[in-house]
This record gives C-alpha cells, structure tokens and sequence, in this order.
C-alpha cells in the first residue's frame, strides 16, 4: 500500500520546515536507512530516512518549498499503486479541518436543548458598529473607553463621539499646555502638536476641574479615579512595543574618569574658543553617533516583516522630559556634526520642546534614540524601543565604584549605559558588541574627538 | 355600469325559453378532385407538400430528441419538444387563407402552425415584399446565412423558414427571436405569425386583446388564437372568450363595431397531455358545444375534421368574413398527434392500436392518394416532393447547428449582459400611430375632467401653511388622471380599460370625466375578468398599441399571475427586442376593507424579471411617473394607495404644474432633509413617517431624513446610500407584510451597499404577517409612527427615557419568525 512521507515536527515550536535537497527521484527504489531528503528550520538541519521499502512514487514538494510540519511530502509504495489521495496534500487537510468542524459541532449540544437563538439574542452581545468604529479610528478614540449605550449593549456612533467630547474636556482640564501625547509612552506626535494648535484655548482652562471627574473617595480609604486618556494610550503603546518587539537590555557601565576630566578641561577653555556648554549627555549622544555607524542594525528601522531600513547617517532621538509629557526630537545628521553642534541643537531642541514651540517635523525620522534619567539617580534601567526603531540607549547616573589597577584599588566614577535592542534586528552579540565599543569610545573620549 | 342599458324588471321576471340552434359536426366530406376548379391545381400540390414540411421538421426535431441524429447529421438537443406529428392537415388548412394581416398566436406545440404559416405567406406574398421582409429581418442576418442568389424566391423564403424556425429551436442567435423564445415562444410577426406560449391556454386572454386592437384602430385581418382541447378547462382561456364576446360591442360602441374579430380555433387532438377530456378530465363531450353557452349567436361554432386540410379550408372559407363582421368564432378541429406529448413521453395513457388506427388514416398519405386520384400528381411526383422536403430539412438543419455559422448569443464572452439589455427596452415612444388623429369626443378643454383640472388648486398646503381643502386641491387622482387624458389626444392607439372604469370613473374616480370625452372603444368596463384585462393589454401592446389596464385592487393580481408574471413580464426579451410592452397596470393598495382587499403585493412583482414597478405617494410624483410610464415601451405595474388618493400635494411647494413633465422611473426622492436616521418609505406610509418624523425632532432632538422609494425596479440606490453616509442609520417601511417585503430587499441591499457606514443594521417596519384585520383594527396590523419611533429606540438609537409601546426588540423578530407570523 502506497505511504505518504510527512514532513517531521522537530520541536513543539516548529510550524514549517524548508526542503534543501532531495536524494532521491521518483521511481528510484527506496530502502529503510537511505536518506529520502534533507530540510532546515531557521535553527538547525534535518535528514529524513525512509522508514520502509519500495519505489518513490511521487514527490508532492520540491527543494526550497517551505512545507508545513505534518503535510505530505512524497508517497512511497509499489510501482503503479494509485496515489492520488495524497496528491496535492489535499488529503491531510481535509482531516485536519475535520476534527475542529466535530468539535464544534459537538460543543454547543447541551445549549441547543436551551433555545440556544433566543439566548444568544438575550445576551449582552457587546459589539462596535461598522459606522462607530470608523469614528473612532478617525478621531483616534479608543474604543475600550466608550461607554456602550447602543441596543444590546452594542458601541454605536453616538457613544464614540460621547467619549470623544469627555475624553478632550478632561485633557483640556489636566494639561495646561493642551498638548496631550498620544504616542508611544505617552511621547507627544505630530498630531498632538496640530490638535493642540486646533485647540489654542486649551491652556486657559482651569485646571482645578481635573478632580471633578473623579470618584467620591470611599470611607475605606481608597478612591477609584477613571484611568485618564493620556495613561492609557501610554499603557497600551509600551503594551503594543513589548508585545510585537522581542526586545531586551544589555547593562554595562563604564569608567568616567576621561570625560570628566574632558569637561574640566573644557570649563576652563578661554572664552575666544566660543565654545558652548557642553553636558555629559552631549558627549554621549556624539560617542553614539560616532560608534551607531558601525552597527548598522541598530540605525535602522523595521518597515514591515520583509524589510528593514538600514540609514547611511545617525538620526539621533533625544529624550526631553516637558511638564506636558515626553518628547522625542531629533537631531538629524549627528555623525556629521560636531561635539559643539551637537551641544548647540540639543539644547535648542529641548529649549523648543519645553516651550511647545517644536516644529512637528522634528519630532519623527529618529534612527536611534538616547534616554537619559541619570540626573535622577537611576543606575540602570529598560528603556522601551521607539518602534519602528530598533534600540534605545539610556543612560543613567554616575555612582562611585572601585577597580584594581596595577595590584591597587582604585576608586572611580562609573555610568550606566542600558542598551534595549530589538532581537528580529540583531542578536545579542552583535548588540554587546555596539555597547562595548560605545563604552571603550566613552572612556577614550578624547582619542574618539581625534579620529 | 352603463345607464343605456335599461333592466327592465318585467322582461328580466318574464317566463321563457332558452333555445340553441344545432351545431355541425364534420359537415365536410370532399376530397382533392371535389375542389378541382375550386382551389388552383398548383395550391392542391402545394398543401400536400407543406404538410410534409411541416412532418420533417417535427421528425427532424423527434430523430434528434430520441436518437441523437436526423438523416446521419448528428446533433443534441437538451430543449423542449412539442410534437404535432399528425396534426399536419389541421395547420396547412388553417393557414391557407389567412394572410399577413392576419395575426394567429399559438400554445406549446405550434411548431406545425408556425410553419403552415410561414410558408403559406411565402407562397403567396408579392415577391418583392417578400424580399423586403427577408432583407430587413435583423439586419439581413437569415439572408446572409441561406444566400439570396437563387432565382426561386419561393425557394430561398422556404429555407428561411425552416432554417430561422430551427435556428430559434435550437437557441441559435440567428433564430427568429434570435434563440431567447425557442421551440414554445418561436414566432415571426411580418408572417403573421404571433407569439406562441408555453403556458397551457396562455394565448386565450392574449389573443382578444390583439382582436381589440385591430377593431379598436380600425385595422385589416382577424386573430386566430390556437388553443388544445386542454385548455378549455383554464379560466384564463374562458375569460379571453368572455371578453371578446362582451356585448357592449354591439350594443354600446357604435354602429360600425360589429363584434370582436377573433377566432377560437381549438386544436382538439383528444388528448390534454395525457389526460383525456373527453370521457375522463372534462365534460364538454364536443368542445364545439361552449360556443352555444357563451353568445346567442353560439360563437358561430363547428367541429371538423382537421385530418382533411379542405374541410379546415372549407371552414375557414365559409367563417372567415364571419369573425370580422361577426366575431368572435370558434372552430372545434378534430386532429391526432403520434408523436407524444414530448419525447419523454411513452404514452402509457393510450393503447399502440388507437395510434396505429390514426395512422393507417394519415393525413399525408390519404391527401397524396387524392392528389394521384384527381390527376395532379403521380406516385413518383410524391416520391420526389418527399425527397426534396427532407433534403430542405436537411441542409437548414446542417446550417442551424453550425456553431461558426449559427453561434449563440455570447453571454459567455463579449456580450455578457446581452439578454439583461433585453429584459426593458427603455425608449420614449410619444404615439405608437403618428399618421392618425385620436379619436374623441370632444377638445381636451372641453373635457369635463379638463375643466375640473383647472378649478383645482394645485398647492397642497397654503401660503399660510394649512392643509388645502379637498374639495379644492388637486389630488393623486387628478394626477394619475391628467396624463392619460392627455395621451388620449396624442396617441390614437392608447386605450384603458378595467372594471368599473367608465361612468363609476374606476373603484376610486380616478377616471371620472373620461365617459363624456372618450368613445367606448378607447376606453370601456371590462368584464371582472383579471387574466383578461392584463392578457387583452398584452396583446394589444404585441399588435403595436399602448395600454392602461386596471385591476382595481391589488389583492386580484393573482387573478392575472400568469399574464402579469409570464406574459407582460417576458415578452419583450422573449422577442429578442422584436415586441414592446408598453402596458401600465394600475392596482390600488386599500385599507379598511379586510384580509382579501388591502394587501400591498409590489415584493410579487418586484420579484418578477423584466416588470417595471412604481408606488408614488405624491400628486407629484404620481403625474410624473405616469407620464414616464405612458410615454416608455416598458410594462410598468402602477401601486396606487387607497389611503391617500385625495391628498393635495404637500412636499413640493410649487405645487403640480399644469404642463408636462417627467419624474424618471427608478429614482427615490429625499422628501425632507435630516442628519440622525433616514427613513425610506414606499407608498403610502409617507405620510406616518412625516408624523414620526415631526415627534423626533419635537419631542427627541432627532433628525429624521425622509426618502420616498417612488419606484421599486428599477432602484437607484445613490441616494440613499449618500443619506446612510451622513445619518449611519435607516428604517425601511411600508404597507406590505414585512416577510419577503420590497423593503427586505432594500434592507438587504443597503447593508451591503453601506455596511460600513452603518451604525445598526437596517431595520424594517412593514405590516405584521398576519392577515388585514378589520378597519378597527388596523392599527394593530399596519406601521404607526409609533412603531417607527420604537424600531428607532430599540433598534438604532436608545432614547433616554422612552418608552415604546410596540415590541420590535429582536427577540421578537426570532419569536415571530419561528412561529412563522
């Protein structure tokens, strides 16, 4: 009787395997032993034995077919047998949606006795009309905040406008400059910038009507307050980076000594120099933009599963923290300026951030991004990838550490560095070694200003 | 209703007799050599051998049906095939005397009088005219097939007979109907020859009405309408003879209107499929007896035997003058079919001995063997005809199979919407006879209902905003009438008949004021006979007139489901496009008068292909619409509400203008604008949505955006659509039971026209699915504002604080389906 060779589950994770090469042709003679053909997964390499005697009689995939574990992949048996049950793979797949279609069938048995329609009707169905959820997506509410009032509690349009109105006259209450961040983290975008523009009478608002939508606090001890629009877009976009990027941080930190003593040297240059203030941070956005450049899988962005943008200069995301929430401006072109253009554009950009007066344009097309919260004592931490980039450095606070030099304990100033990177850009070696060489680069500063 | 004829109470009371007179039977006994000198010797020969063309082809058809091949060609034909083999005698005497004008149509098997027919008119039509009509047959496209280059004119119309009538068989394009009528619908009108119908008895009510139009328009010729001996038992078929044999014709017309010239010719081969109407389906015994119960003149009415083509000649020669001056006749012929009634059929219902007894007397051979008897042919010159026939046969059934030479039409490939182009002919035809004045009785402003149009005020509300009396305002009547007066006086060939249309003015007094203006034979009180007043406008439109019908309440259309739903509906892509259908069917919608007199039926004839359906609740739009239906080509079924016929016209504020306009058939009309829900009426519900409307936005906020459908197919739905858009939320309603409704299919078109613009699905609020209880009742049955004030709360938009009094929660809408109400 003619067999169907399947393609082999080799792990519980595998879905599908890639023919690389077959060793043997229809019609040859088949022996238990000899190797049928060889396949991969994205991790390892495979040979598949025959498992009986006979003639190969059909192969159903060719080499580099990608072929779903479990499908048939050729047929062996006795010259002339008729195979056309296997043909195709159409005969695995008719049983596989088989036995779902049973199960189904057999689960809503017990309810069928209990007018199984009119119960179905009788229940809350919570739905979101086509028409309601089109003006959600158009004035970007989100529907999880909507309060139902549609027949059978169902989301109609009415409700999305209604929280629409609430939602912006809460926002226009709580933040005085009337820009909410609805990006990531709660990251200010474009848009905020042009709905705050649309909305020029925002900051006059009294901000004492916050409370107001608030519940009374309960005698217990404890107040339930509706969770505000802007922390739930915030929640729900670190929600969405961490779900979709297989990201994770590499901590290391590195010795001070040399920019300190750099910035020393700098504080006492003669003033002819003209040379601006120049901040740690400054330093370590231009050390990144020297050393991002030989790590192109980090100065890029993911455009979709097929592709990546790898840039051929440093667009460097810069961190500001704004009493209206985070904002992300860019200093575009950084590995082609200098320390003190550097120090220059980044303090006018978060200047322009505080002030709100940040031209939207500067606030997107970031390659890289660098956080910094070291001013407020943190050593170490994860910052959250900006997608479509995929890394972030951030960049915490000095803190006292020793090290033997020469036989001797010697103390000195370490700072953290914490590199987030996304895992489908580049492996963890590869991102190890960006942070070692950004670390070398950061404690032979002044070798780096020299190249 | 008509006050010239008096009922007296003495003469109606007085004792009497009822006499018949007696009726022959097979009076004709001759043969060839008694007609010598009587008929040209070369007619004799010549009916001989169009019985054998007539044979040929049905063997052609049997050969193929039951062997695959006829004389060695091989060929499948899946279609139909009613066989008159046998009945050959009946059709060549029947066609020998009738002549072009003279219009006979026919039933499913009526292949034998189709060509009888034709060839007679081959036979005998001036050469040149001949020509003409093969030349200018569909651009020639016969011609191109059989060739013209042969000096026997007579020879090349014999090969367009047989090879057009095979062709349309066959489903071939260069058919004569180009292949959409086929084997039962075949039919060629410049022959004479009208539509046959697959429908037992179909031609019964179709055929008075072409009679009408030949008496009406004063026109030459008679109608033959061929039935079977079965048909006699189709109420249909007694109703086209009750019709022609109205007696107002004779009375009350005039004194040149003698009687209907129609001819009752029933093929009587004793078989109704294979029931036998004699001895076990039905009791007439002699079909020729029906003439005595239908006319004191007895119709005029013989048997005879139609296995002898003289004695159907005979027949024909004494009565022809008969039907015109006379009419209507009926002739009961006497024939026999070998062949069964298809070629499914084994004819279990018959003994092999009755058939070969018919056989050892057929007609063919016994009219051969007189020929040879009378000296006009030897047995050799038989032979020869015989050979020559099949040999005709042969070569026109080699072309009609031809796939290169005779495609069929390419829905397949580059015409894909060949037929649905067929399904309307969509023209503006003003006066289907621009060569005649109207006949009427008086100017158009001397009218009585002309002179009642200018009283009128033609504003429904007032500049200060009331309502303008009734008595004043021009009403949906006036504007359902106005247009038909006028087209009176355009197109001589329009006319109106129903019941109770004359001095009663119709049930609703649509027509009052037409008595004193147009003569009876424009416009006359039909006999309650529903298949005959839609059948009789069928085939009025098929002779070249223009009708409207009226049925005066639209629960009868089942009165005339046939010729509503397979004959006005289908003749015009039956026809290829030969025919137009301009007929409007008026029907009114009531109210009050219970279960059998208020049902809106438009879903039934919106259901139908190829009708044109309207509902206008407007004077407006009811005078625009008629007059887009009576200036088309197209049938168009004319919904009329009782409910509504004397309201002034409210929505378009300029009023009804006096001069003519068109409102096109197929566009709905935003009678009030609104943001938050679109209502979409038909009919008559109109106004409820108004009121429902007007409480919304009074009593709720809401804005309600009012659309009338006005039509029903054809529908744009633009309009709608563009008002979905803009309120997310829509309510169908209407007076019609809401299972299967109009109103489903525009609910099921909107959603998915609009599905992502909506913010609920439609819902529909129609009558319940019960019956139409009494008038006291009706506000259980019929949509209320009410109703769609709760459909909105509990199906689109949740009212605050509202509280509906009428369940249409879904819940309800399961509980009612499953209990089927």
């Amino acid at each position: 009787m003619a067999t169907a060779i399947i393609m082999p589950r080799n792990g519980q994770s595998v879905e599908s395997c890639i023919i690389t090469s077959w060793n043997k042709k229809v019609g040859d003679e088949v022996h238990v032993g000899d190797i049928l053909f060889a396949y991969e997964t994205d991790k390892s390499s495979f040979e598949e034995e025959a498992k009986m005697d006979g003639t190969l009689l059909a192969i159903l995939h060719e080499e580099g077919d990608d072929v779903p574990c479990l499908e048939n992949v050729c047929v062996i048996g006795a010259p002339g047998e008729d195979i056309s049950e296997f043909t195709g793979g159409a005969a695995a797949a008719p049983a596989a949606e088989e036995a779902p279609k049973a199960e189904a069938a057999s689960a809503p048995v017990p309810e069928k006795e209990a007018a199984p329609a009119a119960k179905a009707t009788a229940e809350k169905a919570v739905g979101v009309s086509p028409r309601a959820r089109n003006t959600a997506a158009r004035l970007g509410v989100d529907l999880a905040n909507v309060t139902p009032t549609g027949p059978n509690g169902r989301i109609i349009e009415r409700d999305v406008l209604a929280a629409e109105k609430s939602t912006s006259a809460a926002l226009k209450a709580g933040v005085p400059a009337g820009v909410t961040g609805t990006g990531l983290g709660g990251r200010i975008t474009t848009a905020d910038i042009e709905n705050a523009k649309n909305a020029p009478k925002a900051a006059e608002a009294a901000p004492a009507a916050a409370p107001a939508a608030a519940a009374a606090p309960a005698s217990v001890g404890y107040r339930d307050e509706k969770i505000t629009r802007m922390r739930s877009i915030i929640g729900k976009s670190m929600k969405k980076s961490l779900q979709e990027i297989p990201q994770l941080t590499h901590m290391m930190s590195y010795d001070t000594t040399q920019i300190a003593a750099f910035r020393a040297a700098l504080k006492a240059a003669p003033e002819t120099l003209g040379l601006p203030k120049i901040t740690i941070n400054d330093i370590v956005l231009f050390a990144v933009s020297r050393v991002l450049l030989n790590h192109p899988a980090l100065n890029a962005n993911t455009i979709d599963e097929n592709t990546m943008r790898f840039f051929d200069h440093v667009h460097l995301g810069m961190a500001v923290d704004t009493p209206r929430g985070l904002m992300v401006p860019t200093i575009f072109n950084a590995d082609q300026k200098s320390l003190a253009e550097i120090a220059v554009e980044a303090k006018e950009l978060a200047a322009k951030c505080q002030e709100g007066s940040i031209s939207p344009d500067l606030l997107s097309g970031a390659s890289f991004t660098v956080s910094n919260v070291g001013t407020m004592g943190v050593e170490y931490f994860t910052p959250v990838i900006n997608p479509p980039q995929t890394g972030i450095l951030g960049v915490g606070g000095m803190t006292d550490r020793i090290k033997v030099v020469d036989g001797a304990v010697k103390p000195y100033k370490a700072m953290g560095l914490s590199l987030s990177f996304d895992h489908a850009a580049i492996d963890g070696a590869g991102a190890a070694k960006f942070l070692k060489e950004l670390a070398t680069a950061l404690e032979n500063f002044q070798s780096l200003l020299a190249k | 209703m008509s006050k010239q004829v008096y009922v007296d109470p003495k003469a109606t009371r007085a004792p009497r007799t009822i006499t018949f007179a007696d009726i022959d039977v097979n009076k004709y006994q001759k043969a060839v050599k008694d007609e010598l000198g009587n008929i040209p010797n070369a007619d004799l020969v010549q009916i001989y051998k169009d019985m054998l063309y007539v044979r040929e082809f049905e063997t052609m058809i049997q050969n193929i049906k039951q062997t695959g091949a006829y004389q060695g060609t091989e060929y499948n034909h899946p279609g139909p095939a009613h066989l008159g083999i046998g009945q050959e005698a009946a059709y060549v005497g029947q066609a020998y005397l009738l002549t072009t004008d003279d219009y006979s149509f026919g039933s499913h098997r009526s292949h034998g009088e189709i060509i009888a027919r034709a060839m007679r008119a081959v036979e005998t039509l001036p050469e040149d005219k001949l020509l003409e009509i093969m030349k200018g047959f569909d651009g020639g496209k016969i011609m191109k097939v059989i060739g013209d280059s042969s000096d026997d004119i007579r020879m090349v119309g014999r090969n367009f007979v047989l090879y057009g009538m095979t062709a349309e068989t066959f489903g071939r394009e260069n058919g004569f109907n180009r292949g959409l009528g086929g084997s039962m619908h075949a039919f060629f009108t410049p022959f004479g020859v009208y539509p046959n119908n697959a429908i037992v008895g179909g031609s019964g009510p179709i055929a008075p009405g072409a009679a009408l139009y030949k008496l009406s328009n004063r026109k030459p010729g008679i109608v033959v309408c061929n039935i079977g001996d079965g048909s006699l038992a189709c109420g249909p078929v007694w109703e086209g003879m009750v019709f022609s044999t109205m007696d107002q014709i004779r009375e009350l017309w005039g004194d040149e209107f003698t009687g209907m010239p129609i001819l009752f010719n029933i093929w009587n081969n004793s078989y109704a499929m294979g029931g036998q109407p004699v001895g076990e389906t039905m009791g007439m015994h002699d079909h020729a007896r029906i003439g005595a119960g239908l006319m004191p003149n007895e119709l005029h009415a013989e048997k005879i035997d139609g296995y002898n083509p003289l004695a159907v000649i005979d027949a024909y020669r004494r009565k022809k003058d008969i039907v015109k001056e006379d009419g209507p006749v009926l002739f009961d012929i006497v024939t026999y079919r070998y062949s069964g009634h298809s070629p499914s059929d084994a004819s279990t219902y018959r003994t092999k001995e009755e058939i070969e007894a018919w056989e050892k007397e057929d007609s063919i051979e016994a009219y051969g063997k007189q020929l040879i008897e009378a000296g006009l042919a030897t047995e050799a010159d038989l032979g020869d005809m015989k050979a020559a026939v099949t040999e005709d046969m042969h070569r026109n059934m080699k072309l009609a199979i031809d796939e290169k030479i005779s495609p069929r039409i390419d829905v397949f490939g580059k015409t894909p919407n060949a037929i649905g182009d067929l399904m309307f002919s969509n023209q503006e035809v003003r006066s289907f006879d621009t060569t005649r004045k109207a006949e009427v009785n008086m100017p158009y402003e001397e009218s009585p209902r002309a002179v009642m149009f200018a009283k009128k005020e033609r504003k429904g509300i007032d500049e200060k905003g009331n309502l303008v009396g009734k008595n004043k305002v021009y009403q949906i009547r006036d504007a359902l009438a106005e247009p038909i007066l006028k087209k009176f006086y355009e197109d001589p060939t329009l006319i109106a008949f129903g019941e109770d249309v004359r001095d009663w003015g119709g049930a609703y007094a649509v027509y009052r004021g037409f008595t004193e203006t147009i003569p009876y034979h424009r416009f006359f009180n039909s006999p309650i006979s529903e298949a005959a007043i839609v059948g009789a406008g069928v085939g009025y439109a098929m002779s070249g007139g223009r009708a409207v019908v009226e049925i005066m309440y639209a629960d009868f259309l089942g009165r005339a489901g046939d010729e509503l739903f397979n004959q006005l509906s289908k003749w015009q892509a039956m026809s290829a496009g030969v025919l137009k259908m301009p007929v409007v069917v008026r029907m009114s919608v009531g109210s009050k008068y219970g279960a059998q007199h208020s049902q809106d039926w438009s879903a039934l004839c919106a259901h139908i292909p190829g009708l044109k359906v309207v509902f206008p609740a407007t004077p407006y739009d009811a005078k625009g619409l008629m007059q887009s239906a009576i200036n088309g080509t197209d049938p168009v079924i004319f919904f009329e509400s009782q409910r509504i016929y004397d309201y002034g016209e409210r929505f378009h504020l300029e009023g009804v203008p006096e001069a003519e306009y068109e409102i096109p058939i197929g566009e709905p009309d935003v009678k009030r604008e609104g943001s938050d829900v679109t209502i979409l009426s038909i009919g008559a519900t109109l106004y409820r949505v108004v009121e429902a409307a007007d409480i919304l936005k009074e009593k709720y906020g809401i804005s309600a955006e009012i659309i009338d459908a006005r039509s029903l197919v054809p529908f744009n739905y633009e309009k709608v659509i563009e008002s979905v858009k803009k309120t997310g939320r829509i309510i169908v309603t209407g007076d019609a039971c809401e299972r299967n409704s109009f109103m489903r299919n525009l609910a099921s078109n909107i959603t998915e026209l609009a599905f992502d613009y909506l913010d609920a699905p439609p819902v529909v609020v129609g009558a319940k699915d019960w019956i139409t209880p009494a008038h006291e009742l009706e506000k259980c049955f019929f949509p209320q504002p009410s109703w769609i004030i709760d459909a909105i709360h509990e199906r689109l938009l949740p009212i605050p604080g509202y509280v509906p009094s009428h369940n249409c929660t879904t819940l309800e809408q399961i509980r009612e389906n499953a209990a089927g109400v």
